[in-house]
């Protein structure tokens, strides 16, 4: 462990330090059950197997809180960092896209991506963006009451490209636009769709966008739902 | 003869804590029922009349101490036995809890399923009597 001097450690240095402490034995409890599911410790019958997996479910859904919770500190205290360099945005798009397609299809949701044949890249920190827009659209798939449509469009305009995201969902109040990217926020309509989540992924995303010079904001859909958008600086 | 189950009201909003005390509720021979917000809870009391209340405390839109409230303010439905099993597991939490009127408050992270299940079966045993 870190040596530090306790009565000089802020909060944020206190869940720093805390979360890292989490993430061992966290760790262990995850492999153990990857064991178990695995049947190597001998065969598993098919309630034991929807109990184990569960579980395993909610480690993973501890690990992301962590890992949120440990962004926050390090945005507190001005230790994010993001490594800019030139990026296809197209690309880590498509990535999300591709590695959530399951889950999405399985939460009864369509999702189109509209772009032009040629897009410059962006300034950005690859890891970071793809986490944003990880978030924005798990978000957009989440909240909603029926079949969801969501379509993603990305565009040049002037030194800029723009990442859209337009979803059919329940929306947000135009009073509520800026208090989203407040840490913890929740509507009381999200705590309802989904309840495990932390109110950390907008707050997060809006601290990568704007350490990488862009802006991220709100709008109504003009039908039904929500609007985010953000914007990134094109890098040649 | 057969007898009748008794029948628990779960509020809870978590899916996997419904789950997991569904299923041995049920094993222990309860009727469950469940509700995920506090005022779906509320409807459901009243509608259904269950013996005895496990209540969560944070809810959306209506706090489990919020239905408390009602709950016990109302004559209809003052005498069904509330069990409080939340995470909240500060002193002024549970003082609250109890002195709003709930039969028991028990912390997530403390307890048992076994334990909660034995808990149950008491206040249901007691309001036999
Ligand atoms: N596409 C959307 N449609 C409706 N509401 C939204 C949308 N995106 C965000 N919100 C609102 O903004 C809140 C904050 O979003 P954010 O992504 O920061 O946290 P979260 O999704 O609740 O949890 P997590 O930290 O797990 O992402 C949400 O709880 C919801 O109320
Ligand atoms: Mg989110």
């Amino acid at each position: 462990m870190r040596k530090v001097d306790p009565g000089k450690i802020k909060m944020a240095g206190i869940v720093s330090i805390v979360s890292h402490q989490f993430k061992t034995p966290l760790a262990i409890i995850k492999g153990y059950l990857e064991v178990l599911l695995s049947g190597d410790c001998g065969e598993i019958n098919v309630s034991q197997r929807e109990y184990l997996s569960d579980a395993l479910e909610n480690v993973k859904r501890m690990s992301c809180l962590i890992e949120n919770l440990l962004d926050i500190s390090r945005i507190e205290e001005g230790q994010f960092k993001v490594k800019l360099r030139a990026v296809a945005l197209e690309k880590i798009t498509e990535q999300v896209l591709k590695n959530l397609s399951t889950w999405i299809k399985a939460n009864n949701c369509d999702i189109v991506l509209k772009k032009p044949k040629r897009l410059p890249r962006v300034l950005a920190d690859p890891d970071k963006i793809c986490q944003v827009v990880q978030n924005l659209v798990t978000n957009a798939v989440i909240y909603k009451t029926s079949r969801g449509k969501v379509e993603i469009t990305l565009k040049k305009v002037n030194k800029e490209v723009l990442f859209i995201c337009k979803d059919n969902g329940v929306g947000i109040s135009r009073k509520d636009f800026d208090r989203v990217f407040s840490k913890f926020y929740r509507s009381e309509d999200a705590i309802e769709l989904n309840p495990s989540g932390s109110g950390l992924g907008l707050y997060i995303s809006k601290a990568i966008i704007e350490l990488s010079k862009g802006k991220i904001w709100f709008t109504k859909n003009k039908k039904r739902g929500t609007v985010v958008t953000f914007s990134l600086s094109v890098a040649d | 003869m057969e007898k009748k189950k008794q029948k628990i009201l779960m509020i809870e909003d978590d899916p996997f804590t419904r789950k997991l005390y569904r299923n041995k509720l049920n094993l222990a021979g309860f009727d469950v029922d469940e509700a995920i917000s506090g005022e779906e809870g509320l409807n459901k009391v009243r509608a259904e009349k269950p013996d005895l209340i496990l209540l969560d405390i944070i809810l959306p839109r209506k706090s489990g101490l919020d239905v408390l409230i009602e709950l016990k303010g109302n004559e209809k439905t003052k005498d069904i036995p509330v069990i409080i099993l939340s995470v909240l597991g500060q002193v002024q939490d549970i003082k609250k809890g109890l002195t709003l009127g709930a039969k028991d408050y028990l912390v997530k992270s403390e307890i048992t399923i076994s334990e909660v299940v034995a808990k149950a079966r008491e206040c249901l045993k007691n309001k036999k009597l």
